[in-house]
C-alpha cells in the first residue's frame, strides 16, 4: 500500500518535473536571444548584438566584415540580430528591453527613442564603463558624443554620423527634360519639376507613405521652420510650432493630391518604391546617408561584391539638397551623430560577457574601423584620418561634394518626439493625405501622447 | 489494497500540475489583462502609473473606434471565407479524390503541403506574387495584353488579396480530415446504390455527403475558431492594416495597438473583445453545427 502511494507521489513529481523541463525548454530560445548563453567552445564568449547595419544599409557589409574580424581576433562569437532601421526595429528593441530579452550590445538611437530603457537603468553609461576600462572610447571627442535626453548622461559611443538628403535619378530627369537641382533649389521649382516628370510618364517621388513617411515628415516640417527652431516640440497643434507641423503635413498632402507619389504609395513597402527609383521609374528619393550603399548595391550584379559594380548605371544617380522654403535654405540639412553603441546592464553584470562586450564596442569604434563606416558622413574621432577619394565609388564622391556645400546640420525632431507620439502622424499619414483625418487633429493626438509620457 | 483506485485524492493529485499550469499561464494573465484594460499603460511589462479617466475609457473608445468595427467586419468575412473557401473547397477536392482510383496519396500530399510551410514564408511568397511592379500576377496579366499595372494591395483588392493565401493554406488540412471521413464510409453502400442504378453524382449527394455530416461539422467548428486566430500571414502581407487600416483583423489590430502604437491598455481591451468574441462564436458554432448522434 505504502509503496503504491509512494509510486503515485513519485509519478506526480515526475510529471511536475517534466512540465518544468518543458518550461525551461520553451524558454531556451528566448534566453539564447536574450543572451543568456554562456561561454562557447575554446573559451570564447558569445554575445548578442543588434544594429541597424542590415539590408540596404551602406555599412551592412562593413559590419559583417568587422564582426568576422573581431571574432577571429578574440575567439568570441557574435549572435547578430541586426535589422533595417525602421519603426518595427525600434519597437522590437524597446520590447526586448521591456521583456528582459535585450541584447548585450546594441547600436541604437541616442535620442528619445532610447528614453525607456535609459530611464529603466538597463544600459551602462560611458562614465561607468571608463571607471573600469579607462581606455573605453578614449579615441572619441567627448563633446561630439550626445547625451541622453532622458537624464543628460552619455551612454552611446557613436560611429558614423548621418545626413538626410534627396537622391536623384538623373536618367529620369534627363528624359523628363528637368535639370539637376542645386544648392538654391526652391519648393516652387521642385513642384514644377515634379509636374514635368509626371507629364513625361515617370513617378516624381519614390516614397511609401504607408510604410516610411519619416523623411518627408521631417523635411516638410523643417521647411516651415529654420535650423534654429526645428527641434522645438509644440505644446498644441494650435501654437506657432504646432501650426508649422500642420502646414508641413499639408504640404505632403498637396504632393499626394497632385499625384507626385507612386500610385501604390499607400500600400507599397519602402523596398518596392526604392526599386522603382533604382529601376529608372522614379526621379527623387528622400532618404539618409545609409541609402548610398543600397543604391550602389542595386547597381551591382552581386550586391555583396563591389567588383561587379555597373559604373554606367551608378552614374545615373546623384544626391542633392531637399528644396528649401521660407527660412530654411536647401543646404540646411538634417543630420548629426544620432546613433551609437550601448552596452546593456545585463551584459555588464556577467563578467565574461562584460569583457567581450567592451572589447566588441572598442573594436567597432576604433580609429581603424570607424572611417570605414563613416565614409562620406561625419564621425566623432579625435584623430580622423584623411579620406582618400579614390577609395570611394562615384555616388559616395557625389555625396561628399554635396556635403561640402551644407550650411547647417540639424538633428531630427522626430528623434525627440517619442516613438508612440509619432504614431498618429506616421501610421496615420495615409489617412491624412487621403483627407480622412485632419492634419491638425493628428498632430494634436501625437502631442497629447507626448505630454502624457512626460507626466 | 484496492483503496488506491477508489480514492479520489490521487486523481486530484494527478490533475494538479496541469491545473497549476493553466492557472499560471492562462487564468492569471487573463485576469491581469482585464485589470490592465482599466489602467493607462504605455510600457509593456508594467501596470502603468495611473487609472484611466474614467476607468472604463477604453471600453467607450472600443465602441467608437471605427477600426474596431472594420476589424470585426474583416474577421467575420474571414470566417465566411473559411467556411466557404477552406471547408467548401476541401470537401469538393475530397469528393473528387475519393472518386479516382489511382493517385490518392499523391493528391493528399500535394494538397496538404502548404500546411507545413510557415505562414510568414507564405506571406512573403504571396507578397511577390501580388507585387505591384514585376509581381508574378501582373507579369502574367501583361502576357494577355494588359497594359496597366494593378495594385493588388489597394483598397479595392486588399481584402481578397489577404484572404486568398489564408484560404489556400488550410484547404489541405480540411481535405485530409474529410478524405479520412470518406474512407470510413462502407464500400457496400456505394455498391448497393450502383446496383439500384444511382449515378455517381447521386451516390455522392445521397450517401457521401450525409454520412460526412459529423466530419463536416467538426471541420466547420475548427474553421470558425481557427479564423479568429489568423494572424501571421495577414500581418506579413499587410502590416499595420495597410492600406488605410482597412485590412486589420481583431488579432492584428490588438497586436498593432500593443506592440506598434504602444497603447498597451487599449490592446488589453481588444484582447478581451477577442476572448468574448471567441466564446460567443464557439458556442454559436456548436449550436449551429451540432453533430448528429444517428450517424
Amino acid at each position: 500500500m505504502k509503496s503504491r502511494k509512494l509510486t503515485a507521489i513519485l509519478a506526480v513529481m515526475a510529471m511536475t518535473a517534466g512540465l518544468t523541463a518543458c518550461g525551461s525548454q520553451a524558454a531556451a530560445p528566448q534566453s539564447a536571444a536574450g543572451s543568456d548563453t554562456g561561454a562557447t567552445e575554446a573559451g570564447g564568449v558569445e554575445i548578442t548584438v543588434t544594429t541597424t547595419f542590415a539590408g540596404e544599409d551602406t555599412n551592412a557589409k562593413n559590419y559583417k566584415d568587422a564582426v568576422a574580424a573581431w571574432e577571429q581576433e578574440t575567439g568570441n562569437k557574435v549572435s547578430d540580430t541586426s535589422a533595417t532601421s525602421d519603426e518595427t526595429f525600434k519597437t522590437r528593441v524597446i520590447t526586448d528591453f521591456e521583456t528582459g530579452s535585450e541584447p548585450d550590445v546594441l547600436f541604437f538611437f541616442n535620442g528619445a527613442d532610447a528614453n525607456d530603457f535609459v530611464n529603466a537603468g538597463k544600459v551602462v553609461s560611458i562614465e561607468d564603463i571608463r571607471a573600469e576600462f579607462p581606455e573605453y572610447a578614449s579615441n572619441m571627442n567627448d563633446d561630439l558624443i550626445a547625451a541622453s535626453p532622458a537624464d543628460g548622461v552619455k551612454y552611446a559611443v557613436p560611429v558614423n554620423g548621418f545626413w538626410e538628403a534627396m537622391f536623384v535619378n538623373t536618367k529620369v530627369l534627363e528624359e523628363a527634360g528637368v535639370s539637376m537641382p542645386g544648392a538654391d533649389y526652391t519648393w516652387d521649382q521642385f513642384l514644377a519639376d515634379c509636374g514635368k516628370i509626371k507629364d513625361a510618364g515617370y513617378t516624381p517621388i519614390a516614397a511609401a507613405l504607408g510604410n516610411i513617411p519619416h523623411y518627408w515628415w521631417e523635411f516638410c516640417i523643417f521647411n516651415q521652420q529654420s535650423p534654429k527652431d526645428h527641434l522645438n516640440i509644440p505644446e498644441s497643434a494650435g501654437d506657432a510650432v504646432g501650426e508649422q507641423w500642420v502646414k508641413g503635413l499639408e504640404d505632403i498632402k498637396d504632393l499626394y493630391e497632385k499625384g507626385f507619389f507612386p500610385d501604390n504609395t499607400l500600400s507599397a513597402t519602402d523596398d518596392e518604391t526604392f526599386a522603382m527609383f533604382t529601376d529608372d521609374k522614379a526621379a527623387f528619393l528622400l532618404d539618409g546617408s545609409w541609402k548610398v550603399g543600397g543604391i550602389v548595391g542595386a547597381c551591382q550584379s552581386d550586391p555583396d561584391d563591389p567588383s561587379t559594380l555597373d559604373a554606367e548605371k551608378v552614374g545615373h544617380f546623384d544626391v542633392t539638397y531637399f528644396p528649401g522654403k521660407g527660412d530654411r535654405k536647401a543646404t540646411d540639412l538634417v543630420g548629426g551623430l544620432s546613433m551609437g553603441y550601448y552596452i546593456t546592464q545585463k551584459a555588464w553584470e556577467d563578467p565574461d560577457r562584460k569583457d567581450a562586450a567592451v572589447s566588441f564596442v572598442e573594436y567597432m569604434t576604433s580609429d581603424e574601423v570607424v572611417p570605414k563606416f563613416a565614409q562620406h558622413t561625419a564621425s566623432a574621432l579625435k584623430n580622423a584620418p584623411k579620406t582618400d577619394e579614390s577609395e570611394f565609388n562615384a555616388l559616395q564622391v557625389k555625396a561628399m561634394n554635396m556635403m561640402s556645400g551644407v550650411t547647417s546640420l540639424t538633428g531630427a525632431v522626430q528623434d525627440l518626439f517619442n516613438g508612440d507620439c509619432r504614431v498618429p502622424t506616421f501610421d496615420g499619414m495615409p489617412d491624412i493625405v487621403e483627407g480622412n483625418v485632419a492634419a491638425a487633429d493628428a498632430v494634436q493626438e501625437g502631442i497629447d501622447i507626448y505630454q502624457d509620457t512626460l507626466e | 489494497m484496492s483503496n488506491i483506485y477508489k480514492s479520489k485524492k490521487y486523481i486530484l493529485l494527478f490533475l494538479l500540475p496541469a491545473f497549476l499550469f493553466l492557472i499560471i499561464y492562462l487564468y492569471y494573465p487573463f485576469f491581469v489583462n482585464i485589470y490592465s484594460s482599466f489602467r493607462s499603460i504605455r510600457t509593456l511589462g508594467t501596470y502603468g502609473k495611473k487609472w484611466n479617466d474614467p476607468w472604463f475609457e477604453n471600453y467607450v473608445k472600443l465602441a467608437a473606434d471605427p477600426v474596431v468595427w472594420i476589424s470585426l467586419k474583416n474577421t467575420l468575412l474571414m470566417i465566411i471565407a473559411t467556411i466557404l473557401g477552406q471547408v467548401g473547397i476541401a470537401l469538393i477536392l475530397a469528393l473528387l479524390v475519393d472518386n479516382v482510383s489511382r493517385g490518392t496519396q499523391f493528391f493528399r500530399t500535394v494538397f496538404f503541403f502548404p500546411i507545413v510551410i510557415s505562414a510568414t514564408a507564405l506571406g512573403l511568397l504571396f507578397n511577390l506574387i501580388f507585387l505591384y511592379d514585376k509581381g508574378m500576377l501582373n507579369q502574367f496579366l501583361e502576357l494577355f495584353g494588359k497594359t496597366e499595372l494593378t495594385d493588388w494591395k489597394s483598397e479595392a483588392y486588399a481584402l481578397t488579396t489577404m484572404m486568398i493565401p489564408v484560404v489556400w493554406q488550410y484547404v489541405g488540412f480540411y481535405f485530409v480530415i474529410l478524405e479520412t471521413g470518406l474512407n470510413n464510409i462502407s464500400e457496400e453502400l456505394y455498391e448497393a446504390a450502383a446496383i439500384d442504378g444511382a449515378t455517381r453524382f447521386q451516390r455522392v449527394w445521397y450517401i457521401s455527403v450525409p454520412l460526412l455530416r459529423n466530419v463536416i461539422c467538426t471541420c466547420l467548428t475548427l474553421g470558425v475558431t481557427g479564423a479568429l486566430k489568423v494572424f501571421d500571414l495577414p500581418w506579413t502581407m499587410f502590416p499595420k492594416g495597410m492600406p488605410l487600416k482597412m485590412t486589420f483583423l481583431t488579432g492584428t489590430y490588438m497586436y498593432y495597438q500593443t506592440m506598434e502604437a504602444k497603447n498597451v491598455d487599449y490592446g488589453a481591451t481588444l484582447a478581451i473583445l477577442i476572448v468574448v468574441l471567441g466564446v460567443v462564436l464557439s458556442r454559436l458554432t456548436r449550436m449551429v453545427f451540432k453533430e448528429s448522434e444517428d450517424l
